[in-house]
């Protein structure tokens, strides 16, 4: 079953589409790895389903609810990260998590469990424009994790995060599906990071999805093609450069 | 969420922010020079008004003329960017909270604000009637309740204008005219309560209520009066005007 | 150089419009004056320019000094809001430079707002009063001192700024600051009188000459010691973080 479904979801600014006829389909329970260059329109989408942003046609529904009729709703069952880290810089990182906790009405504990989860107990008392780049990903993240949501939309999450971080909010990721049985929506634009994560990717170039499907079908589509798939990163960018050289021939 | 827990959230998010410092200061030198200049409360024959009842209503005068109104510009600035400089609102945005509700928030902590200005100028006008008192060795004492009478006068009637303040500061994105057009609609007050239609300038509502409370006092000056049709129903349609407008623009930018 | 790139820091903050719309803003208060009580003011024995001062001045150096105010915020905004002043403190460049070439940009912008001013002023002459020789003169006399006793405002106005990491802070001593001024404007006190914020409500007409000096000097000295004392902040707050 598909937890989020998009029907032709399409977002333009003023003469310039950021995501076009896009049509995705993520499984209940698994991680979903959403590729692309910068500025393919990652975050456009993401933040469509959130509400960020209004769509300027086509639909999508989260767990059968619809944006803007059920956006209240829809908030309380996702937990969110996008682009770099929004939070309050006069606050700690401790107060930051309150408040969120208090506006999903969440158990007490549930603060200290998210800064454990994110390795940021140590820093819970320093105001939040002190942390370093790193932690304030992580609160990010903490943010989001807060309460064990059952969707999760995370906006390239590793970045800005050290080699260990990024190993360790890897696994995080990975895990979340067993362990509280959530959905992870999880973008980034390296495949090399979505490969160890995820159990779905879609690959999204200039607002247009190339590809959806599992790693296995990735493979057997691009030997199709005719692409590399001795290295998955290499299948990625020879994709994308094929794609952006049809756009620029049609262009 | 209930209203009211969400405001207590968005107290929180005003922590260290200073402002209660900056609030305080504004009514300590709004009463210094009554103190230094008490012995001029002597010579008000002219106007026929008491020293005491003179010495209260000179410093209400000078709050709601420029020092309180300025002030509540400056916290609207607070609200608004507390939001945006980290991208909070962002997050709030993203969290199951209806919009209408956020922005009712917090228009109450800038009502809190406004109401705890107008309490602590109330405070040291005590302390400075004492201080002044024992300079001048007169009682410049009035009765608590009267001076309280004229101070929850003041804040009612400056409702109209923070809410117009509230919608300056979301509707307007670029800070220098939100702050501009807010610090600026402030100063023609002055000529505004001379005029007889002056219950169309929601900013000049505090300052010709006050205005109008010295004439009582002054047996020889003759101010205008307040009557409450149309400025009441004004008002109040002024206020839910600013109110609605407000509540519809809030995060819209963000959502962009 | 240094000015030119605050010119273009300032792009798109509404930092120009402002400056020009303060101006037009605080012009529009003599015409209305005259136009609705011109017979009033025609009355009196004063010379026009005096009366047009006299008159109005007060409210417009009030719209003046708050618009420095706000527009001294927004700069200084613009530095800390996304950290863009650790950038430049980081490029090989001095941060009082950053300092003083905004004040020299904000003072050509008050140049602006009060050559508006000046053309609502001659406008209202020329209109309303009779012509006389030595207006168009006059004029440019007393912009020019107003001109100079706005430099202290600016200065200090973006010391304040420049202190303060949040912009309600900045602008709330700046509000407090011209709060007090509005009170001591009419004080006899010439320690108070030099205030820098106090300074702008101040009109040449029916001064000394002797008192005018004394106040030049006092500007520059003004002047000389904010700018110093900014110097020492900045030396003070780098050697500290």
């Amino acid at each position: 079953m598909n937890i989020i479904d998009t029907e032709n979801l399409t977002k333009t600014y003023s003469g310039f589409t950021a995501v076009s006829d896009l049509n995705l389909h993520i499984p209940q329970g698994t991680v979903y790895g959403f590729l692309g260059p910068n500025g393919a329109g990652k975050s456009t989408t993401m933040k469509m389903f959130l509400g960020l942003t209004s769509p300027s046609s086509g639909k999508f529904h989260i767990n059968g609810k619809r944006y803007p009729l059920n956006r209240v709703s829809i908030l309380k069952e996702v937990g969110s990260f996008i682009e770099s880290p929004a939070f309050y810089g006069n606050l700690t990182g401790e107060e930051n998590l309150e408040i969120i906790r208090k506006i999903l009405g969440l158990p007490k504990s549930s603060v200290a469990e998210a800064l454990e989860l994110v390795g940021l107990t140590k820093f819970k008392d320093r105001l939040a424009k002190k942390y370093s780049l790193g932690m304030k990903q992580r609160l990010g993240l903490a943010s989001a994790l807060i309460g064990h949501p059952p969707i999760l939309i995370l906006d390239e999450p590793t970045n800005g995060l050290d080699p260990v971080g990024i190993h360790e909010i890897r696994t995080l990721i990975r895990t979340l599906p067993e362990k509280y049985n959530c959905t992870v929506l999880v973008s980034s634009h390296l495949l090399s990071e979505i490969e160890l994560m995820a159990d779905n990717i879609g690959i999204l170039n200039h607002g247009h999805l190339l590809f959806e499907g599992t790693l296995e079908e990735l493979r057997e589509h691009a030997a199709f093609l005719g692409y590399p798939t001795d290295n998955l990163e290499e299948t990625f960018l020879a994709m994308i450069h094929d794609d952006n050289r049809q756009r620029s021939d049609v262009g | 969420m209930n209203i009211l827990s969400l405001t207590g959230i968005e107290f929180g998010k005003i922590r260290r922010s200073k402002i209660l410092l900056i609030l305080l200061t504004a009514a300590v030198i709004l009463w210094i020079p009554s103190i230094l200049n008490a012995d001029l409360n002597f010579g008000m024959q002219a106007e026929g008004i008491s020293p005491e009842n003179n010495f209260l209503i000179q410093g209400f005068l000078g709050m709601a003329w420029f020092m309180y109104p300025a002030s509540m510009v400056v916290s609207t600035v607070l609200l608004t960017q507390t939001e945006r400089s980290n991208r909070g609102i962002l997050k709030m945005l993203s969290l199951p909270v209806g919009t209408f509700k956020l922005c009712t928030a917090k228009f109450i902590v800038l009502l809190v604000l406004a109401a705890s200005q107008i309490l602590m100028i109330t405070g040291i006008y005590f302390a400075s009637a004492a201080i002044a008192g024992q300079i001048q060795q007169y009682d410049f004492m009035l009765p608590p309740l009267f001076v309280l009478k004229e101070a929850v006068y003041i804040y009612l009637s400056s409702i109209p204008m923070l809410a117009f303040f509230w919608m300056l500061s979301v509707c307007i994105k670029t800070p220098i005219f939100s702050v501009g057009i807010g610090l600026a609609s402030i100063v023609p007050s002055v000529l505004i309560i001379n005029t007889k239609a002056w219950w169309i300038y929601p900013m000049a509502y505090p300052f010709y209520v006050i205005t109008t409370e010295y004439g009582k006092l002054a047996s020889h000056l003759s101010t205008g009066e307040v009557a409450l049709v149309p400025w009441i129903p004004l008002a109040i349609i002024f206020t839910c005007f600013c109110f609605m407008i407000t509540c519809l623009s809030f995060g819209q930018h963000e959502r962009r | 150089m240094n000015i030119i790139l605050e010119c273009k820091k300032m792009r798109r903050t509404g930092f120009y419009p402002a400056f020009i719309a303060g101006g037009i803003l605080a012009s529009c208060l003599p015409v209305m004056n005259m136009a609705v009580r011109a017979d009033t003011f025609k009355s009196l024995p004063q010379p026009p320019l005096t009366i047009l001062l006299d008159a109005n001045w007060t409210m417009m150096a009030m719209l003046n000094v708050l618009l420095i105010v706000s527009a001294a915020c927004i700069m200084y905004h613009t530095e800390h809001d996304d950290n863009a002043i650790q950038k430049m403190q980081t490029l090989p460049l001095r941060e009082s430079g950053i300092f003083f070439a905004k004040f020299v940009l904000m003072t050509c912008m008050s140049i602006v707002t009060l050559a508006i001013e000046a053309l609502a002023f001659l406008f209202c002459s020329l209109q309303w009063f009779d012509k006389y020789d030595g207006l168009y003169p006059d004029l440019l006399k007393n912009f020019g001192y107003f001109l100079i006793l706005t430099l202290p405002a600016v200065l200090l106005a973006l010391a304040i700024a420049s202190a303060c990491n949040n912009m309600w802070i900045s602008l709330g001593i700046g509000v407090i600051c011209v709060f007090t001024a509005s009170m001591i404007v009419s004080t006899d006190h010439f320690i108070l009188q030099i205030f820098p914020f106090a300074l702008p409500f101040r009109i040449l007409a029916g001064a000394a000459s002797l008192t005018i000096k004394k106040f030049l000097t006092t500007i520059i000295s003004e002047v000389m010691v904010i700018g110093l004392a900014e110097l020492i902040f900045l030396r003070i707050r780098k050697a500290l973080v």
